[in-house]
């Protein structure tokens, strides 16, 4: 049977105002990263744009071509930042995405990967661990690397560094309720939202901000149930689907907090994004909204809500009398608008030099599937990051995005760059 | 099978990345930043050098295959749509800023370099390059010496051919011409570069520019007057003009345009104001600080309701930022918005703006206007819908009106977008016959097989 046009864009329509907002003008060409690799007008807003007009208007169809456009794009949204008519074409083409893959489908190996795989947490560590074995066996062990984990297996054998897989995994290692030291006064109970990252590469970093809020008085609630933010799921890859699935287990873990505490902005910005993109329900829609309601970043709880003193604030080892940078990820800034709290606190530790970088809030090319599809692409715009990094002569670039961090981590090391990634958390004591 | 071999041959001369050829990429290239024009080229090819212009153009005589020349596709006089089809030639990665000599005033660059990412290099060495289409951040300059392009500060600075001194040209044939030199002051033979600059890529492909340069300003100051009636703000235009200032820029915006940027970015703007003038001043600290003065002082006189000189740079950037979406403002207002680019003398600015006033209250249609006041070009704007037939053919005569109201006070058909598609209809009355025939036989002795943007600036012969 047939489907009804209706049907064939039904998630485009939803951004139909959006998609009708551009008036052509072009000046996306000068914020788009992947437009200033390429300079090919497909590469940009205005021609992605145009492209879903000319679906819409049965002029192109659900081609290779299309998809390839339309995967093109690091949702970074300079361009919706800068836009005279303020189009969100970002939205645009992830609704754009989805439509596709109602149409036609995952392909393999992504339909295992995000279909089966992402939403089961506990099988995907185990598959994860099995891979890692793979890992030391066929590449290179580098010092805190690489790659997103969704794309963990297709990445294999791609000639990159991919993150080498802790040893034990964060859910294993803390217990479902972490309660402040004796002595020190519980004010408040937050959820942590552990993300891929942080639970199978980066657990240290995990135990770390758990401690953290502790010591300044804060219960952290560990839901085992958690998952996946569904990130790669339905934002990279547009399968609204499992996105829904992921979504509503995650809302569910964290039925019980005020408070949803995340260290990761794709995540973040992900969770928040559930009633935007995945709401299909009223039921839904309200348990979305209340949930994106809930959800901060780390600097942004630390700062708005807990209203940390300065002197909260102290060094870590490694951080001690350093010269300290900030880039900031594109789903922190433009995409949640926090872009003063972190900066506020680096700011604020005492023996630590903080040196604001040009084009701070470039994006660092990494966009999870985005950076596995079109890797030297990828690799030519987080390039540019580097020489703005390099131009501070700091020693440390610190971040709140893992995605951008393993993003960052290989390129200094690929253009031999001796500047430390860390994420903020690692900054404090 | 042509179209096959053509496609051989120009992987052979470009690079297999280099062209392209799927619908979805043929799509993008298939407008520019005007509403009403849509054409598919078959082919867009992506030159690095001016020899291999040469190759695609000489391939393209032989073959007598349009070509139509295109930078970043910001122009808004549907310039460089493909209209009859055949190749799109786009310059784009030829982006190389291959010299900024500061001694001597100039600067070489391939045609592709973005305008901004020019005035950024420039600035880093206190040089200055005044032609600013507000299609800055996107326009190749390339593109704004094939359109000729100005902006807010050719009322002081002039428009981008005062600063063209030197050309390399690819003619229709293949044959890669230098024009002009690295000098200011050149008077060997005929202008030819000029005649290239402002051709709207119908003569030949310009793959390297030679610009002339000044030092970036010191010092300067933005003003902003208020006026309750349009007519006295233009008058107050003329005022300021004759007095012996002349100012940078000297903008206009209207009471509809005002309130559109206020929604959009609230920033605490007059939003009661009929008209308001953004006047900014610039030069040696002192000569900005006397000048601002006798420019408020025209302006109390005039009848400016309310004056307000910016506090400092971020006063003012907010105030030209408003400027700056103001097009963009219009453009979001309807389905269709004509916005047309006259330019009459500046002494009959107030008569102009009176007579389309009279042309709104007859026709029926509001007329939103914003403009470069202060060298009397205005981009009239109307609200239409395309889809409505009979409304879309009356709000036509009505921008007919107003072209011939700007004819018969002195103007012309176009200040800085050019003539391209959206204009053609007018060139006949706005011209000598005798000119346009002239104009006509350049074009064919240049490019004999008109290949070179073929169904621009001229009206097709209706046989």
């Amino acid at each position: 049977m047939s489907k009804s046009k209706q049907d064939r864009y039904e998630q485009i329509k939803r951004f139909e105002a959006d998609l009708t907002k551009c008036m052509k003008c072009g000046f996306c060409t000068f914020w788009c990263p992947v437009y200033q690799e390429e300079r090919l007008e497909p590469s940009v807003a205005r021609g992605k744009n145009m492209m879903i007009r000319g679906l819409l208007a049965g002029e192109l169809d659900y081609t290779k071509e299309y998809a390839d456009r339309l995967n093109k794009c690091t949702l970074c949204m300079a361009c919706t930042a800068n836009c005279p008519s303020k189009a969100n074409i970002p939205n645009v083409i992830v609704a754009a995405r989805a439509d596709t893959v109602k149409a036609r489908g995952l392909k393999f190996p992504y339909n295992i990967i995000y279909r089966w795989l992402l939403p089961r947490r506990t099988l995907f560590g185990w598959v994860v661990r099995f891979a890692s074995w793979f890992q030391g066996i066929f590449l290179p062990r580098t010092e805190g690397t690489i790659r997103h984990l969704s794309m963990f297996l297709s990445a294999l054998g791609k000639g990159r560094n991919i993150p080498q897989i802790a040893p034990k995994f964060l859910r294993q290692m803390v217990s479902v309720v972490n309660k402040p030291p004796e002595g020190v006064k519980t004010t408040m109970t937050v959820g942590y939202f552990t993300g891929c990252m942080t639970d199978f590469v980066l657990p240290e970093l995990g135990k770390h901000i758990i401690d953290f809020l502790n010591r300044n008085g804060v219960e952290v609630i560990v839901p085992q149930e958690q998952g996946c933010c569904g990130a790669p799921v339905f934002l990279g890859a547009g399968d609204f689907d499992t996105g829904r699935k992921m979504a509503d287990s995650n809302v569910r873990a964290f039925e019980g907090v005020d408070y949803v505490v995340s260290d990761c902005a794709t995540c973040t910005s992900a969770l928040k994004d559930y009633p935007k993109f995945l709401a299909d329900t009223p039921q839904r829609e309200e348990a979305y909204a209340k949930f994106a309601g809930k959800v901060l970043d780390i600097s942004q709880f630390l700062v708005d809500v807990l209203k940390l003193p300065a002197s909260a604030y102290k060094p870590s080892a490694e951080a001690k009398g350093k010269k300290v940078t900030w880039h900031d990820p594109c789903h922190l800034n433009r995409h949640l608008g926090i872009t003063s709290q972190p900066r506020q606190i680096i700011k604020s530790i005492p023996d630590i030099e903080y040196v604001e970088m040009p084009n701070a809030d470039r994006c660092c090319g990494m966009a999870g599937s985005f950076s596995m599809y079109y890797y030297d692409l990828s690799k030519q715009i987080a390039d540019k990051k580097v020489e703005s990094i390099k131009s501070t002569g700091a020693d440390i670039v610190a971040s709140s995005c893992p995605g951008c961090e393993i993003q960052l981590i290989d390129s200094l090391l690929r253009n031999k760059v001796p500047v430390k990634v860390m994420h903020i958390m690692e900054l404090l004591e | 099978m042509l179209e096959k071999k053509l496609i051989s041959e120009l992987h052979k001369i470009v690079g297999k990345d280099a062209v392209l050829i799927s619908k979805e990429d043929l799509n993008a290239y298939s407008y520019d930043g005007t509403a009403t024009w849509t054409h598919m080229p078959d082919v867009v090819v992506l030159p690095t050098t001016a020899e291999q212009v040469s190759q695609i153009l000489k391939l393209a005589d032989e073959s007598k295959i349009p070509v139509t020349p295109r930078g970043a596709g910001t122009n808004v006089s549907g310039g460089s749509i493909p209209i009859k089809g055949g190749i799109v030639l786009c310059t784009t990665r030829m982006n190389k800023i291959l010299d900024i000599n500061k001694t001597n005033l100039t600067a070489t660059v391939e045609p592709g370099v973005i305008l901004q990412d020019f005035n950024i290099a420039l600035a880093k060495q206190g040089l200055f390059y005044p032609p600013d289409p507000q299609s800055f951040l996107g326009c190749t300059i390339g593109g704004t010496v094939a359109e000729n392009a100005g902006g807010p500060y050719c009322v002081k600075y002039g428009v981008t051919k005062q600063y063209v001194l030197g050309l390399e040209v690819v003619l229709a044939n293949g044959y890669i011409m230098k024009l002009g030199g690295v000098t200011v002051k050149n008077r060997t033979g005929y202008e030819l570069a000029m005649l290239f600059t402002g051709s709207e890529g119908t003569l030949g492909v310009i793959t390297k520019i030679t610009l002339r340069l000044l030092p970036m300003p010191p010092a300067n100051k933005t003003m902003m007057a208020v006026f309750d009636d349009m007519a006295v703000g233009g008058q107050a235009v003329s005022n300021i003009m004759a007095s012996g200032v002349v100012p940078a820029k000297i903008e206009f915006v209207d009471n509809f345009i005002l309130r559109r940027v206020e929604e959009m970015t609230p920033m605490g703007l007059p939003v009661e104001a009929k008209a308001l003038l953004l006047i900014q001043a610039d030069g040696s600290p002192a000569a900005v600080e006397a000048e601002s003065k006798q420019i408020v002082d025209i302006l109390q006189k005039s009848g400016a309701k309310n004056i307000k000189v910016a506090k400092d740079a971020n006063e003012a950037a907010m105030y030209w930022k408003m400027r700056s979406a103001g097009f963009a403002a219009t453009f979001g207002a309807a389905h269709t918005v004509m916005a047309e680019d006259v330019a009459v003398p500046r002494d009959k600015l107030a008569e102009f703006i009176r007579k389309l006033d009279e042309i709104s209250a007859r026709t029926g249609f509001f007329i939103s206007y914003l403009g470069h006041a202060g060298d009397g070009n205005l981009h009239p704007s109307i609200f239409t819908d395309m889809r409505n037939k009979e409304e879309f053919a009356r709000a036509q005569k009505a921008m007919e009106e107003i072209f011939e109201a700007a004819l018969l006070v002195g103007g012309v058909l176009s200040g800085e977008h050019g003539i391209g598609l959206e204009k053609q209809r007018f060139l006949k009355r706005a011209m000598d016959p005798v000119a346009l025939n002239l104009m006509r036989k350049i074009k064919t002795l240049l490019d004999p097989n008109h290949i070179l943007n073929p169904g621009k600036i001229w009206e097709e012969e209706r046989v």
